[in-house]
């Protein structure tokens, strides 16, 4: 029997969302800019000059869990483009194709003027370069830099030593690319640039990530755990995307204070909890109910995602040159999750933090170093199932799913 | 003597494959160790500077007939068949002795590829990989980027060095490298004049058949003087766009057909809108490999649709096919703007297998060519 409701502030994350969303859909009718953004590139310069942002996966995901994605691809498919390719930001560029926008969700996504992505892969400039060339949109992309060897404990480096977790090269790259950044936003649009506003987004952010990480660490050695995946996600992900204000950093600190009373009044996301279970991928936005349904069936709890773990872990950087400090942020953001051995190692790392019994590994077709992973886990006792699917298309979520993962809880991790 | 074409066919034939041991005269460096074997991948290599460095070296292929189980496990199917089977070829030996494996960073299958050597000799050092080193050079248009490259061909010129124990002649591998360039510029006319004088299955062999450059360069300069005896190709001119082709067998499946690939925008074939380095050292070479292109993994549709209009009126295409293999995304999405460019047909071959092509579609565009 599932005691825990959803978290106050999850509701309250919730609430805050909708009540930006319009505040936002406000100001671009006013004609203030409108900026669209890829997770991985630094929010924060857009949080200092206070131009109006929202985020492409972020995007994604209210769509898909609208259960509309596949309406988005559909537009991108009629315009030739394949829709079997980077879902997770094709979803958002349908959204650019759409001849009713105000009848997407929450009134629709307005038009952007800029747009800024990192050339990750083969396809997400061109995603973005695509929709940049839609009348009065401007795309701005980043490098994805890459580098020969790396320390493999980033998570220890990165706070204060990112200077050797990312190396040089990469930071004086993504540092030139950033101050070029600021003066095509104070160019295009008449905002300024201030120093000192910086230094206070950058302070919020490292302070709203620390309580993420007390947070991580109190559910890490707490047993039964007092919430599971379905309610931190929110919690941590929606103050994300308003990372470097007091707004965000308040809430990660009542987020803490919710958990800590849960664990000192002793609720548990399942009081019967037989088996810790750790969800590597992306979130499931089409079927959150997933992470629940083996709660009662089997007393197996989902602990933890990346989610809140990689708030915990990937974003702090103490440093006193921030522009440096905001490179070495994002410079090399996806290998913390996506490359060995930086990911396989935190994975287990994380895995020991928390207790793991078993990983549930959602490998979507997006190349990501997943043999890896599993290798590393199972090399440190961890059992692992692969499920494979997309995470914002729901064509691809087969209907064996289910049975199979509660197959190897009943015969792995429980047995 | 075979003629030209027949030695770079041959040569093609065998390419990649493992070398004899190399005699004792040749094999020695200068510091009386064995000259270094490296294998390299990906488009943006700076192939100069291995000929400076006086390494042995060659571009690593796949094969599509080979399997690639191994490739599969360990990069996931997420990614380009082609890197999988490279992948599985090294693990199996296929190469022979190799000192190195150079990866650049040239699309997301071969950084993938990249990193999975790298972590492959860290966790499991009994497959025996050699030492593994990326180039990663970028290409966004700016002078953020340039510098960036600038300092990691700096990084790779250094590595070099340290491997051979000796300097790089980097003016007379850029020479010898340019030399190349404008002979296979004059060959790929050969294959452009109407009727085509070779198919593009020998283009393939002539344009990279895995031997030192010099070799390379004396062929090409017979096969020039060589070109009146060339036979005649007369099939429906097809421009091929897309995805690499590592191997002949998408050639030789659209050619089987009764058409005769004149032009191609990938990294195994006819050279790009390819400047010579020229001199400038290292300085010209990194922004030579800054602005090659443009390739499907890292230019934008916008310039590969520009590219592709002058390119198909260059070689007097008669339709144009973009190929896109099964987790090779890039080229599906070129495509709308490359068809809007054109004034021929144009056909998308989507999600197809490593080594094959569905022609379904094409031979739905033009039913006279079957
Ligand atoms: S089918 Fe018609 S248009 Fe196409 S090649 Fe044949 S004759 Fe020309």
């Amino acid at each position: 029997m599932r005691s825990v409701k959803s978290l106050a502030t999850a509701a309250e994350a919730g609430r805050h969302q909708r009540e930006w969303f319009a505040d936002l859909r406000r100001r671009v009718a006013d004609g203030e800019p409108f900026a669209l953004l890829n997770a991985d590139v630094p929010h924060e310069i857009f949080r200092t000059m206070d131009i109006p942002y929202a985020v492409s996966q972020w995007w994604a995901s209210l769509v898909a869990a609208k259960q509309r994605s596949g309406h988005y691809l559909e537009l991108v498919r009629q315009r030739g483009y394949p829709d079997y390719s980077e879902q997770y930001n094709a979803v958002t560029l349908g959204s650019a194709f759409d001849p009713e926008p105000e009848a997407g969700p929450w009134g629709g996504l307005p038009k952007p003027d800029i747009i800024v992505g990192d050339a990750t892969g083969d396809v997400t400039r061109k995603v973005f370069d695509i929709w940049g060339h839609e009348p009065g949109v401007t795309f701005y992309p980043l490098e994805s830099a890459a580098e020969n060897e790396v320390p493999v404990n980033w998570w220890e480096l990165m706070p204060h030593r990112w200077e050797q977790a990312v190396g040089p090269a990469r930071l004086d790259l993504l540092t030139a690319e950033l101050e070029n950044l600021v003066r095509f936003l104070e160019t295009t649009t008449g905002r300024r640039f201030s120093e000192s506003r910086f230094r206070e987004v950058m302070a919020l952010v490292n302070e709203q990530e620390e309580w993420n990480r007390k947070t991580r660490d109190l559910i890490a050695r707490t047993r039964p755990a007092p919430l599971g995946v379905v309610d931190s996600i929110p919690s941590v992900m929606l103050p994300q995307w308003h990372r470097g204000t007091e707004w965000a950093r308040d809430i990660a600190k009542r987020f803490y204070e919710e958990v800590r009373e849960r664990v000192d009044t002793g609720q548990a996301a399942c009081p019967d909890e037989r088996a810790r279970l750790m969800w590597i991928g992306r979130g499931l936005w089409y079927d959150m109910g997933f992470y629940q349904r083996f709660q009662d069936e089997y007393g197996a709890v989902f602990v933890w995602s990346m989610y809140l773990a990689i708030a915990a872990d990937g974003y702090i950087r103490y440093g006193d040159d921030p522009m440096r400090a905001l490179a070495a942020r994002f410079a090399a953001f996806t290998d913390q999750l996506y490359t060995p051995p930086w990911s396989s190692e935190w994975y287990v790392k994380e895995a020991r933090l928390h207790g793991i019994d078993g990983v549930v590994h959602l490998v979507s077709d997006d190349p990501r170093g997943s043999y890896f992973t599993a290798r590393a886990l199972e090399a440190a006792g961890f059992p692992v199932i692969e499920i494979h699917a997309d995470n914002v298309d729901a064509r691809t979520f087969g209907d064996e799913v289910v049975e199979r993962v509660g197959r190897w809880l009943e015969n792995v991790v429980l047995a | 003597m075979p003629t030209a074409l027949a030695a770079l066919e041959e040569a093609y034939a065998r390419r990649a494959a493992p070398r004899p041991p190399a005699s004792p005269a040749s094999s020695e460096g200068l510091a009386g160790t064995r000259t270094p074997v490296v294998g390299y991948v990906g488009a943006d290599m700076p192939v100069e500077l291995l000929t400076a460095a006086g390494v042995s070296a060659f571009r690593l292929t796949g094969d599509p007939e080979s399997g690639s189980a191994l490739g599969d496990r360990y990069l996931g199917r997420g990614v380009d068949p082609m890197a999988r089977s490279v992948l599985t070829r090294l693990l199996d030996g296929a190469f022979g002795d190799l000192d190195h494996v150079v990866v650049s960073h040239d699309c997301e299958a071969s950084l993938r590829l990249f990193y999975a050597l790298r972590e492959l000799r860290r966790v499991e050092p009994g497959t025996r990989l050699p030492e593994v080193y990326l180039v990663d050079i970028l290409h966004l248009p700016h002078r953020t980027t340039a510098r960036y490259n600038r300092r990691r061909i700096g990084e790779f010129a250094a590595r070099l060095e340290a491997w051979t124990g000796r300097p790089l002649d980097l003016a007379g591998a850029v020479a010898a490298h340019d030399e190349r360039r404008r002979l296979l510029a004059a060959v790929a006319e050969l294959r452009r004049a109407v009727p085509a004088r070779l198919t593009g299955r020998q283009f393939l062999a002539v344009a990279d058949p895995g031997l030192p450059v010099d070799e390379h360069i004396a062929l090409l300069e017979r096969l020039l003087a060589e070109a009146g005896r060339l036979e005649e190709h007369t099939g429906r001119r097809v421009f091929l766009s897309g995805s690499d082709h590592d191997t002949p067998h998408v050639y030789e499946a659209v050619e089987s057909e009764g058409y005769v690939i004149v032009g191609e925008d990938h990294s195994f074939g006819g050279p790009q809108p390819d400047r010579p380095v020229g001199a400038g050292g290292l300085d010209a070479l990194a922004e030579h490999y800054h602005h090659s292109g443009p390739t499907a993994h890292r230019a934008t549709a916008g310039e590969r649709a520009a590219h592709a209009a002058r390119a198909v009126r260059q070689c007097r295409a008669e339709v144009f096919v973009a190929y896109s293999r099964i987790a090779d995304e890039a080229p599906a999405w070129d495509f709308p703007a490359q068809r809007a460019a054109l004034d021929v047909p144009a056909v998308l071959l989507e999600r197809q297998e490593y080594g094959r092509a569905d022609l379904t579609a094409l031979r739905k565009e033009h039913p006279c060519a079957v």
